[in-house]
């Protein structure tokens, strides 16, 4: 029967303890980030989505085979008067159902000072469909505007 | 009266063995893990862990890329302590290149990997009271966690999947005020300390819950292969920092805690213990910090040498090793991981056995599993 009582008392004084530390918190400031409203900044080195800049890119292709899923694709352009390869991209496109975000395609790249491909610190995107995931950046744009443009899918929903 | 004639019945009707499916989907199993309980009434005769469902194959996809291209896959692993698996393959391709790293990459990844040792059992820690009942401390444990998960976005740009350990060294140096940033989190660290204590350790419902539950014999536990704080928990000291230092382990001061019995209270408190430990090592590692190049020079195009290699590191769920072959090309001919948690878990098939059906999430969660890391 002591006991009992005894039991009762430790495991009361125990929760009593907890809630003290539980009502100290309970007078910090919150933590708590109200996400839409209010947003974080987001560090220097952050790995956000991939933008590329298809008018400084060689086409080097060092992107392509760094890709841990090879989710780049490009294709040089061709001079259409010499039928031969410029150091110039035709198009570009990244599977971002593929992408691991993980940096070696922007540190592969040659381009100087600044890199064709990076990441930026965008983290916000949805997607509605899975096509859409295939972002393609076109120089030479033909007689056609390019269907799917890197700048206006980026934006976020 | 009564209760005679029911007895009397009782004896005619039989009793037969119940089969009970814990997972895959069951919340408390702490992924995809199922484990095929055969009960006597509520005493567990029987227990079988099935794995695989988070199967992925990286062992295999390994011989498929490059040893750069690697790293990005072992962040998958132990996705809860994503730096330990980036370091333990960047220790294998440097022991067959035979690079060394600077001490400033070192100490780095020193501090890394124990700041993720400390974000990681902070989960177990959170994971395991909400196990038992506790919810708060989960709370507690994830704001925490919050903090060390800003410090690593500021140095590697990522949350979970770093890739910032790298052959050779580290991705970049420290950025801007990182460390005064690191040291006034450590300050804050240590009081947590005591609230962790008052909310779950010394709670005496939680006591009665884990001790004496799940016991796990040293012998069994060394036959079994055990390794991390389950092996400690059981009062067997075995420690890869100590017992075969890696990265400038033996230039630090700290102990390694021991528990008693081997039930679910010592793998708890061992834990807990282990944070405290690692929080000194970052701040003597953040004292010890030289200036100097982090990186060593890597050819630009990875290509060990033909041979084969085991390296091996104490992550924060035991002994994680990499043992692999290379034929002189750009990518491993094989890769195969020593996963702690894999090994950890076979281990419930027989301390399950006489417990109750009650215990055996208190157990299940002392193990402290990894599902990315069982399956890989």
């Amino acid at each position: 029967m002591l006991n009992y009582f005894k039991t009762i008392y430790k495991v009361g004084k125990s929760l009593i303890q907890g809630m003290l530390v539980t009502w100290k918190s309970f007078w910090q400031p919150s933590i708590t980030v109200q996400f839409p409203d209010e947003k974080l900044i987001t560090p220097e080195r952050f790995r956000g989505a991939l933008t590329f800049d298809k008018e400084t890119c060689t086409a080097c292709n060092l992107c392509v085979k760094a890709c841990p899923t090879a989710c780049i694709s490009l294709e040089p352009a061709v001079d259409p008067a010499t039928k031969k390869r410029i150091a110039k991209v035709s198009w570009y496109q990244i599977d971002f159902g593929k992408c691991n975000y993980c940096r070696l395609c922007e540190e592969a790249c040659p381009t100087k000072p600044i890199k064709s491909v990076r990441h930026t610190h965008q983290y916000e995107w949805g997607m509605l469909e899975r096509k859409e995931m295939f972002v393609k950046w076109e120089r030479m744009s033909p007689s056609t505007e390019p269907s799917t443009s890197g700048s206006t899918n980026m934006k976020p929903i | 009266m009564n209760t005679e004639i029911l007895r009397i019945q009782g004896q005619d009707s039989k009793t037969e063995e119940m089969i009970l499916n814990l997972g895959p989907q069951h919340p408390s199993t702490h992924g995809v893990l199922r484990v095929i309980l055969k009960m006597d009434g509520e005493v567990i005769t029987s227990a079988q862990p099935d794995v695989g469902y988070l199967h992925r194959g990286t062992e295999k996809l390994a011989e498929n890329r490059t040893y750069p291209q690697m790293l990005v896959i072992s962040d998958r692993w132990d996705y809860l302590a994503a730096m330990s698996n980036n370091l333990v393959w960047a220790l294998a391709v440097e022991k067959l290149m035979q690079i060394e790293v600077p001490a400033r990459g070192q100490i780095l990844r020193v501090i890394m990997v124990e700041l993720n040792r400390i974000a990681s059992h902070l989960v177990f820690f959170g994971t395991y009271g909400i196990d038992i009942g506790a919810y708060t401390p989960f709370l507690y444990a994830f704001r925490e966690r919050e903090k060390i998960l800003d410090l690593f976005e500021e140095v590697s740009g990522a949350r979970m999947t770093y890739n910032y350990i790298r052959i050779g060294g580290v991705m970049a140096d420290l950025p801007k005020d990182w460390i005064g940033r690191c040291r006034s989190f450590l300050e804050w660290m240590k009081p947590r300390f005591i609230e962790y204590d008052t909310l779950l350790t010394e709670n005496p419902i939680f006591q009665d819950r884990t001790k004496n539950i799940g016991i796990l014999p040293q012998p069994l536990a060394i036959s079994y292969g055990i390794s991390g704080p389950n092996l400690r928990g059981s009062s067997y000291r075995f420690d890869l920092r100590k017992d075969a230092p890696y990265c400038l382990y033996e230039k630090f001061n700290f102990s390694i805690p021991t528990g008693k019995n081997g039930d679910c209270w010592d793998r708890y408190w061992v834990r807990i213990e282990e944070m405290k430990e690692s929080v000194k090592i970052i701040e003597q590692a953040l004292d010890l910090l030289p200036e100097g190049e982090c990186n060593a020079k890597v050819p630009r195009i990875i290509r060990p040498p033909m041979g084969e290699v085991y390296a091996q590191i104490e992550a924060p769920r035991g002994m994680l090793g990499i043992y692999l072959v290379s034929d002189g090309g750009d990518k491993p001919y094989r890769v195969h991981v020593r996963p702690p948690s894999f090994i950890n878990l076979a281990v419930l098939q027989e301390i399950l056995v006489g417990m109750k059906v009650a215990d055996v999430i208190a157990i299940l969660g002392s193990i402290d599993i990894v599902l990315g890391e069982v399956d890989r």
